[in-house]
């Protein structure tokens, strides 16, 4: 099925509950390849182009469509919007795969790895969930974490992010130089209007997180009336920070976190050092 | 192989006995549908075919389309390049069914004038081919790239060409290959650009004929192409900065359009005469850049190909007689290569041909045949789709809560290792 406008969707979706809805198939094929999964019918969203743009709405905020594919989140416009959320999408995986792949696949995929997800974690951003007849707003980090997660027959329609017209990074550890999966990522963004930096840790764990302790107390160290600059030394405190509070002792260790007795595990000592680095150059890059 | 296939094994009664199931089984279990794909501009009907197969799958295995390479069906290899809607696309990452009403060019589409097209002919020449296997990706890949720019820098066709491994040659052939075909083709614009003034330009002085030309020069690239502000994997290449203006004040000319230097609007050749008259003096000369040495690329023979041309009424010459495979015999009774004709394109509507060579007689393939209704399309084990694709191994679809780790990464007193 390949309905042309979000209505006929939502309401296909209803007729066929069992239907699977891909957007750029590029999640679902690797599965359906692999075996993982038998869709009993497929809705295809690629040719609902009301969701492949984004629009304006009083407040300051941006409404992405969820079938806005890594190439466009690229290009310079939109880098001039959100440039946190157009570095993820630069380095989600090579050219023939950030094509066609889209920002509500990345989200509803919800990979540990998924590189927009720690952005939309520091945006703080939520999502329009819609079926036939009826919509619901949703924050990002509530459908991620399960919270409240997308339902049979839902269909992520828009991504709200706030504009914050102020420096955001998104830095991201690789296992190799080519396109790969995060081994750990990093967004930052700041907030000026709210004197906050907020920042969010990829692919360490199933979720994003965010080290709220770690933002609050760096926020106080910044001189947000002046030239926003800060002493060296509070950059690299906040990177250890931000690692020792996303990185627990146990990570990576044989069993649960409990078993481990004697400090971090080495793969802890590891990640930390990484996600310490992560965080310490975007918060340098971000007041540079 | 094929003859002695169980199937035909069974004897009439049990085939009956077993249609009476089958259908229920293939309806609800291995959902089929039919289509049809628009492969290098012709119609390809595909009948019953299991909605969960992909594009490179049909291409290979039901339209004989065997260019785009399966490698690994995870979209890492780029073996399987092809492109749908003039997008550089993972063919094993396509649902085949949705690419229905897309226009899908394959690398059989590159070498549809008979010979290599000028990108297939200069991997070839600068040693981007030692197996083969990763080539028709690769060859896509960078039809692509020069399709949306022209003049790409050694990092962009570095970007470009990131999603296509190859595991023998190292990449150094096939980056010059890219700077080889820019330079040709730019040398060809040139020169076609250079007889447009000449034409125009006649009765007036020569002198003058170069003044003018100045202003109507684009700059040294096209409108649409990406711009990397920021090179995130290749840190140490200094980013070309100063062509992105170039970029933005795009000419509109050559996008998606294939060959588009040689409407006139495109790039001047940076290595022909200066006076812009000169015929395409063949150099191409990859000069000063990481020591490549392209070699003399003779653009009279590798004039890019522009149409598909036309095929003989009887289709006995349908097959792509793709260079360097003289050997390739058609299969008997199939379809030719490049597909049936579209209906009102001038050319005799065949009509005959059978859909799908080697499935029904199972003639092409030596491979298991696929009409087997409990045999999934890629031989992997069935498991059964629970509603709305959560996948099959029970992990809940949109992020399982994260046992000690709330929402918003605040931690619980018992987990709190921060302090
Ligand atoms: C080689 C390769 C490399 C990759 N590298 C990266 C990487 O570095 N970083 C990264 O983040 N990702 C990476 N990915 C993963 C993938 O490309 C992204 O997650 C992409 O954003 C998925 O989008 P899609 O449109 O292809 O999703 P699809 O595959 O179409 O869909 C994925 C899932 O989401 C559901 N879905 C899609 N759209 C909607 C919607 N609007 N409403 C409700 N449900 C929906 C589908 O039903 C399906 O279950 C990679 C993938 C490959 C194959
Ligand atoms: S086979 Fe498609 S990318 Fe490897
Ligand atoms: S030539 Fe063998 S993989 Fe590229």
């Amino acid at each position: 099925m390949l309905p042309a406008s979000l209505d006929e969707a939502v309401e296909a979706l209803a007729a066929h509950p069992a239907a699977v809805p891909v957007a750029g198939a590029t999640d679902l094929m690797e599965a359906v390849n692999a075996g993982r999964l038998r869709p009993a019918s497929l809705v295809g969203l690629g040719r609902i182009t009301e969701l492949r743009g984004w629009r304006y709405e009083d407040g300051g905020t941006a409404v992405l469509g969820a079938g806005l594919t890594h190439a466009r989140m690229d290009r310079p416009d939109f880098a001039a919007l959100i440039p946190a959320l157009a570095d993820a999408a630069r380095t989600a995986g090579p050219p023939q795969v950030r094509n066609v792949g889209t920002l509500g696949g990345n989200i509803a995929t919800a990979a540990p790895a998924g590189d927009t997800l720690p952005v939309l974690a520091a945006l703080e951003a939520s999502v329009t969930l819609a079926r036939a007849g009826a919509t619901r707003e949703v924050p990002v980090s509530h459908l991620l974490t399960g919270l409240d997660p997308l339902r049979p027959g839902e269909l992520l329609t828009w991504v709200r992010v706030p504009l914050l017209h102020a420096p955001q990074v998104f830095l991201k550890a690789t296992g190799r130089s080519g396109p790969a999966r995060a081994t750990a990522s990093v967004a930052l963004v700041l907030d000026p209007a709210r004197r906050a930096v907020r920042c969010a840790v990829g692919a360490v764990a199933p979720v994003p997180l965010r080290p709220l302790e770690a933002e609050a107390w760096v926020a106080g160290c910044i001189d947000w009336d002046g030239s926003r600059e800060i002493d060296p030394a509070a950059t690299a405190a906040f990177g250890e920070y931000v690692a020792a509070a996303c990185v627990p002792d146990g990570y990576g260790a044989e069993g649960a976190w409990e078993a481990v007795t004697e400090g971090p595990s080495a793969a802890a000592v590891r990640l930390r050092r990484t996600v310490a680095v992560l965080a310490r150059r975007a918060l340098g890059r971000a007041l540079k | 192989m094929t003859t002695d296939h169980p199937i035909e094994a069974l004897d009439a009664g049990l085939l009956d006995h077993a249609h009476d199931h089958a259908p229920q089984v293939s309806r609800e279990l291995r959902p089929t549908t039919s289509y049809t794909l628009r492969v290098n501009g012709f119609e390809r009907p595909v009948t019953d075919a299991w909605i969960g197969e992909s594009l490179l799958y049909v291409l290979r295995e039901r339209l004989g389309l065997a260019g785009a390479k399966d490698g690994c069906e995870q979209g890492e290899c780029g073996a399987c390049s092809v492109q749908v809607d003039g997008q550089l696309v993972a063919g094993c990452l396509v649902p085949a069914a949705l690419a229905q009403d897309s226009e899908i060019n394959t690398v059989e589409g590159l070498s549809a004038g008979g010979g290599a097209s000028d990108v297939q002919q200069a991997l070839a020449e600068s040693g981007a081919v030692q197996c083969g296997y990763c080539v028709p990706g690769l060859a896509m890949a960078v039809h692509d790239l020069l399709q949306r720019n022209h003049r790409p820098t050694e990092v962009e066709a570095r970007q470009a060409l990131c999603g296509n491994l190859c595991r023998c040659t190292g990449y150094r052939g096939a980056l010059a290959a890219v700077q080889t075909v820019a330079d040709a083709r730019a040398a060809v614009a040139g020169a076609a650009e250079a007889a447009a003034e000449e034409a125009a330009a006649a009765p007036a002085d020569r002198a003058a004929a170069p003044a003018a030309a100045a202003p109507a020069d684009p700059g040294p690239q096209t409108a649409d192409l990406p711009v990397y502000t920021e090179d995130t994997w290749i840190e140490h290449v200094p980013q070309p900065r100063t062509e992105e203006a170039g970029t933005t004040a795009g000419t509109g000319a050559g996008v998606g359009t294939g060959y588009g230097t040689q409407d006139g609007h495109g790039t001047p050749d940076r290595h022909s005469a200066p006076d812009g008259h000169g015929a395409p003096d063949g150099r191409g000369g990859y000069d000063g850049q990481g020591g490549y040495d392209s070699g003399v690329y003779d653009t009279t023979v590798l004039a890019p190909v522009r149409d598909v041309p036309p095929q003989q009424a009887d289709g006995s010459t349908g097959f792509y007689p793709a260079q360097g495979y003289p050997e390739q015999q058609p299969y008997p009774g199939a379809t030719p290569a490049h597909g049936t004709y579209l209906p009102g394109t001038g050319y005799p509507d065949q009509g005959g041909y059978p859909q799908q060579p080697g499935y029904d007689t199972a003639s092409a393939y030596d491979g298991p045949v696929y009409e087997t209704p409990a045999t999934p399309a890629h031989g992997t084990p069935y498991v059964p789709a629970p509603p709305h694709g959560v996948p099959a191994e029970g992990t809940a679809q949109a992020g399982v809560p994260y046992g000690a780790t709330p929402a918003h990464g605040i931690r619980l007193p018992e987990d709190d290792h921060a302090s």
